[in-house]
């Protein structure tokens, strides 16, 4: 980064290199306030993700996407494949949340709360903590291979491989019961399955977070490349001042920066040298970066040593940038607020007004009807009951929408197991006097010992043509 | 960031590994979705049950894996076959004059 360097040509007759290999980054650790915010975000998302896990709620584990038994605990609600909406709705939700805070703030997703990052900035403490600092580790890597190397990079390796594996783990203690998961993991006993699914999450950490880093940002991840369509001038992006900082240049401390036809840019490159993706943000903005404040947390520094005031590279927007207002209401926010309002009122409608109760009624094919004891008629039906709750219920069935239907079959109260379908014949029976013709009639169906739980099912009802 | 030629691998090897990442990341991530989708409407155990012979003892666990590495595989296939067209593409030559050395 001292002088430019003159890049080769390829000659014509020969395909130019499309891809040079990756160097090797190595960020240099900086503190400052949007470091602490990182540290903050690492240390509550791991948390949680860790945490989490282990919580219980009302006698089964608080989060669990239970796959093998197709239900999704998440507290006290208990969601069955059925439930799909909500599933949908989420990630909608997710996504307009997604584009709502790329327009308000930019990358705030990839610097404090993409896993990616989260990951890496551990696995990077780690490495600090091993293997030393920015210098350190270069001179390390350099040098020959000394008992001191083997020390400190076995020592990473271990860290390295504990963190991974304790991470697939805990991903699938997610889908399948952690305790559960753990014994089998103590007493070898685990399938084969669950065994693949660990083992191939832990080493996507240990890829992901240990070696690839921020090649994942710049070569692989899609929102990466379609951020920009969320931004505008007034979206909040980290920049450099070129316009306070140009000319830059090296300087004494204490000189008059314009008077000696500088801008404030001392060029210290320490910028460049904490970017965890290798970026001069000096350079403008590049899809590259993530957004993580680095460069901010350095250059403030350099810029309180120096005497000058803090901000050569900060958050603001382009607007900002160009002495012009920024709007933080605008057509484009209110558009991605909306229809977040819309999605999460709809979600949580749903959610409140949700009765754990399917009823399917399907008449029987075989029979229009049938005639009993010479003065009923009667109708076959085939009753689909699933029973969304996480508890069993007992249900009463209730006609109607026509005179003297009853009943016949089944025996009430009908039981349901928790999260089962129960498929019941029933039969309906009404005078033979009333019963001429195509009836639209109705059945209830409600939980003896919860009567807020009740569906309502039309079908019809056919007897003798008039 | 600078691009140090002396850094650069032989671009034939390298292309290799791109192409390698081109065909599993893509396909990876359309396998979640797949996968997601799939397999809220459809219960593997129904597989087992009600399909055909070939899934006979699978039990859930097995059946979402074996799906996601059928979704991975589809998708790795369709990649690989865009990296192969993209990568075998030839200009049509639109002027008329000498072979090209």
């Amino acid at each position: 980064m001292t002088s430019p360097r003159l890049r080769l040509v390829p000659k014509p007759s020969e395909p130019a290199p499309f891809y040079a290999a990756a160097e090797k980054i190595y960020p240099r650790e900086i503190s400052g306030r949007f470091s602490r915010l990182r540290e903050i975000a690492v240390v509550v998302l791991l948390g949680l993700f860790y945490g989490v896990a282990w919580l219980d709620f009302d006698g089964h584990q608080a989060l669990l996407f239970d796959l093998p038994a197709r239900k999704f605990h998440i507290f006290a609600l208990t969601l069955w494949p059925q439930d799909f909406l909500y599933l949908t709705l989420l990630l909608i939700i997710a996504a307009l949340s997604l584009f709502f805070f790329t327009a308000l703030a930019g990358r705030l997703w990839c610097g404090y709360a993409c896993p990616q990052t989260v990951w890496t900035e551990l696995f990077v403490w780690i490495e600090q903590w091993t293997e030393g600092k920015r210098a350190r580790r270069m001179k390390l890597d350099r040098g020959p291979w000394t008992a001191q190397k083997l020390l400190r990079k076995t020592a990473k390796q271990i860290l390295w491989v504990t963190l991974a594996a304790w991470t697939g783990f805990t991903f699938v203690g997610y889908f399948t019961p952690i305790r559960t998961l753990g014994a089998g993991i103590a007493d070898l006993s685990l399938g084969p399955w669950s065994t693949f699914w660990v083992f191939l999450y832990g080493l996507a950490t240990y890829g992901n977070a240990g070696y690839l880093r921020e090649q994942v940002c710049k070569y692989m991840c899609p929102y990466a490349r379609f951020q920009s369509a969320m931004f505008d001038k007034d979206t909040l992006i980290i920049s450099y001042d070129e316009a306070r900082g140009e000319p830059r240049g090296p300087r004494r401390r204490g000189t008059e920066a314009r008077a000696a036809g500088l801008g404030d840019c001392i060029d210290c490159t320490l910028c460049v040298q904490v970017c965890p993706t290798g970026i001069d943000i000096r350079h403008g903005l590049q899809y590259d970066c993530i957004a993580c404040g680095a460069c901010i947390d350095a250059c403030d520094q350099v810029m309180d040593k120096m005497g000058s005031p803090r901000g050569l590279i900060r958050y603001t927007t382009e607007h900002a940038l160009h002495a012009r207002a920024t709007h933080v209401v605008r057509p484009r926010m209110l558009v991605y607020a909306a229809l977040l309002t819309l999605a999460g009122g709809v979600l949580l409608y749903s959610l409140f007004t949700r009765t754990p109760l399917i009823l399917d009624v399907i008449r029987d094919r075989n029979a229009l009807y049938r005639e009993v004891h010479g003065e009923r008629i009667e109708n076959a039906y085939t009753l689909k009951i699933i029973n969304l709750d996480d508890k069993p219920h007992a249900y009463r069935l209730a006609p109607s929408g026509m005179a003297g239907l009853e009943l016949t079959a089944p025996v009430e109260p009908i039981t349901v197991p928790s999260g089962s379908v129960s498929n019941i014949p029933a039969r309906l029976a009404a005078p033979e006097a009333v019963a001429a013709g195509v009836h639209r009639i109705a059945l209830t169906l409600t939980a003896v010992d919860a009567p807020r739980i009740e569906v309502y099912e039309k079908t019809r009802f056919i007897g003798p043509s008039p | 960031m600078s691009t140090n030629p002396q850094q650069s691998v032989e671009p034939g090897r390298r292309r290799w590994g791109v192409d390698v990442g081109l065909v599993l990341w893509p396909s990876f991530l359309a396998s979640c979705a797949g996968s997601l989708l799939f397999f809220a409407a459809v219960d593997p155990a129904l597989l087992r049950d009600a399909g055909p012979r070939l899934f006979a003892g699978l039990d859930r666990e097995a059946g979402y894996a074996l799906g996601f590495i059928f979704f991975w595989v589809i998708g790795a296939l369709a990649s690989a076959l865009s990296i192969y067209l993209i990568r075998t593409e030839r200009p049509a030559r639109r002027t008329v004059g000498p072979e090209p050395p």
